[in-house]
């Protein structure tokens, strides 16, 4: 994907090296990301591929070793300070003063941005703490604080929203009120980057998607596409009586069409038209009582893709990988 | 001025604040208090008893006096006249009896060191938690999102904190001579106060504000440069134990020459008296019948101790102010 005239953000080739004790580590290793106006953008990657980093280095808190960033339009971190009252940002876990009111909090940053009081109201109404604004922040639970924070965020009513792991801590009604409100956010023209590692939220609230690993994209683009292009063409097919598996095995080996047996069903793969299999059984007398497309999701997607899937009796490290030989 | 003006309100707001000011306040009224209490004015009636008090006193020597007379005389023989003189009139006056009194020209000066060592703990305590609570509990990078520009949040920050802190020295400072005028008003006395005196007072207590700024951004320094508000108290604890107490003992031991000059509480006098001149009685002093030499002295003068500390305060600052440039916000 390339940047267009509506790129909210841009970063093209983002490089940083840790220095760490054992060794530099290369956290970003020429990173690219572009993000269109009005998406609501999916940044995924395990833990240690370099989320955290981006978004940090993104904000001016950490200083990059390489690489180009724009947001809306201006060069960053340089033009940061004009560009910083458009982008709303929680970056990693919620953190605030816990002996300040949640009203006290927001009340600060609304005096530290130049913004009226009027907007403090406005953003515990959005999230739903406004009764209990009032309340020290440290009597808060992990899915209020996150409350908090994105409230925060949106005190700006910026123009881009970067959420990282919003969700988190957030109970199953507090998920939904969430990707409720991402999606009314976005519908008001904002654009939201949302990291999260609630994949199967991602795929339902988000346009697009970024998947980094070991610091390098390794896939970008509409959801829909970035599954498809991993979709391997399975097709579960199931037969009137459970008899007829075996035959159903031997038509398709016959055919030259790759298959998994199991006792009650077949799985075809590189199937491309799946009524070609219904009519090749049924020319056997096998009539199929099941013809379905296997599904591929986001998070197989993304387990495949960045190498994180679970393998019995391995035990995966995060950091390993990263290290600068 | 949108950031000065959420740094001052975030500053009153923490409860740290208030606890530390108020018990600032609360040592300051304690001591003035026990100075109050522990010196009388000396009224007819308290003369009038220090006087009835010396003369029964003089009373009772001399009878004691009389029993030991005889004895005396006999034993001194032809010298009994110069040996044996008892007790003389003059010796028992009722000012020996009367309680003290708090002479507020002469002992302010010695005092103000309490003021100022007491509201400096304050300021230290208070700019250290002020910057170091902010990084450990992440507020630091949440502000540093809204406000990226790094110089300007800490400078702020530290320029509202030492804005407070000279309200709080100047209203300590008030509180401070005003009470112990009282105290002279009411246990003691205000004799010979004049312009150039409560001009002399005056300057002593600009000092005074000027030590209190200086720790108040030392601890702000400190606590900057490790994040954290440990960091600056750790190092107070390290100064005070290690590197006072200790450094004490072992001068002390090497048989140092002035080693009080090597302590901090010395150069705090200083400051603000000016100067403080040691003696050093630890070798041999020589005496005539016309009376023994003086010591030898040594003048530790504020015009040497305020630039050391402004140097050591600097250099906490720079290094404060560079690691906020230069590091990475993790």
């Amino acid at each position: 994907m390339v940047p267009s005239m509506t790129s909210v953000l841009e970063i093209t080739g983002l490089k940083k090296t840790y220095r760490a004790r054992g060794g530099p580590r290369r956290a970003l290793d020429g990173f690219d990301m572009y993000v269109e106006a009005g998406q609501v953008h999916g940044f995924l990657g395990p833990n240690g591929s370099g989320k955290t980093t981006t978004l940090r280095t993104l904000l001016g808190l950490i200083r990059a070793d390489g690489g180009q960033m724009r947001v809306l339009g201006h060069v960053v971190p340089d033009a940061l300070p004009e560009v910083v009252a458009h982008v709303g940002a929680i970056v990693e876990s919620p953190q605030f003063f816990g002996n300040f009111s949640a009203r006290d909090t927001l009340s600060l940053l609304a005096d530290a941005g130049d913004l009226p009081q009027s907007r403090v109201d406005w953003a515990f109404e959005l999230v739903g703490l406004r009764d209990r604004a009032h309340e020290r922040v440290k009597t808060y639970s992990l899915g209020m604080k996150q409350r908090l924070a994105v409230a925060s965020a949106l005190l700006k009513q910026p123009k881009l929203l970067i959420l990282d792991e919003p969700a988190n801590g957030l109970d199953p009604g507090g998920i939904r009120e969430m990707r409720e409100m991402m999606a009314t956010l976005s519908a008001g023209g904002m654009t939201v980057v949302l990291s999260s590692h609630i994949l199967s939220e991602i795929q339902i609230i988000c346009d697009n998607v970024t998947i980094i690993s070991l610091g390098k994209r390794v896939a970008a683009g509409p959801v829909s596409e970035v599954v498809a292009a991993y979709s391997t063409g399975q097709v579960r097919i199931g037969l009137e009586t459970p008899a007829d598996v075996a035959a159903a095995a031997q038509v398709l080996t016959g055919a030259g069409i790759q298959y998994q047996q199991h006792p009650d069903h077949l799985v075809a793969s590189g199937v491309d038209k799946p009524a070609l299999l219904s009519r090749l059984l049924a020319g056997r007398d096998l009539f199929v009582s099941e013809l379905t497309p296997v599904g591929v999701d986001l998070e197989s997607v993304f387990l495949e893709l960045t190498g994180t899937a679970p393998v019995p009796g391995q035990h995966r490290s995060v950091d390993d990988s990263v290290r600068v030989s | 001025m949108s950031l000065i003006r959420a740094e001052r309100r975030r500053f009153i707001k923490r409860r740290m604040t208030l606890w530390m000011f108020v018990i600032g306040v609360v040592i300051l009224g304690a001591v003035t208090a026990g100075l109050a209490m522990t010196h009388h004015k000396p009224t007819p009636a308290v003369v009038a008893a220090a006087q009835a008090e010396a003369d029964r006193v003089y009373q009772q020597e001399m009878r004691n006096w009389e029993q030991y007379k005889a004895a005396c005389q006999a034993q001194a023989g032809p010298e009994a006249e110069l040996k044996c003189q008892g007790p003389q009139r003059d010796w028992f006056t009722a000012e020996n009896f009367m309680p003290p009194q708090f002479d507020f020209k002469h002992q302010y000066g010695d005092i103000l060191i309490i003021w100022a060592a007491i509201i400096s703990m304050v300021g230290f305590v208070l700019g250290a938690t002020f910057v170091g609570a902010e990084w450990s509990s992440g507020s630091m990078m949440n502000l540093l999102t809204w406000r990226p520009k790094r110089m300007n949040v800490l400078g702020t920050k530290l320029g509202v904190l030492l804005g407070w802190m000279t309200a709080v020295g100047v209203g300590t400072f008030a509180l401070w001579t005003a009470g112990l005028y009282a105290v002279g008003k009411i246990s003691g006395n205000t004799n010979g106060m004049t312009s150039g005196t409560w001009q002399s007072f005056g300057l002593a207590g600009v000092r005074g504000v000027a030590m209190i700024l200086a720790f108040s951004a030392l601890g702000f320094g400190l606590a900057s440069l490790g994040r954290h508000t440990a960091l600056a108290l750790g190092v107070a604890i390290a100064v005070v134990i290690v590197g006072q107490i200790g450094l004490g003992i072992v001068l002390n031991l090497a048989n140092v020459q002035f080693a009080e000059s090597y302590l901090i509480p010395v150069h705090m006098y200083a400051w603000l008296n000016k100067q403080v001149v040691l003696q050093d009685f630890s070798g041999m002093v020589r005496c005539t019948p016309t009376g023994c030499d003086s010591p030898p002295e040594m003048v530790v003068s504020y015009t040497h101790s305020g630039p050391v500390a402004l140097g050591i305060l600097l250099v906490v600052l720079a290094a404060a102010f560079w690691a906020m440039r230069r590091r990475d916000v993790a």
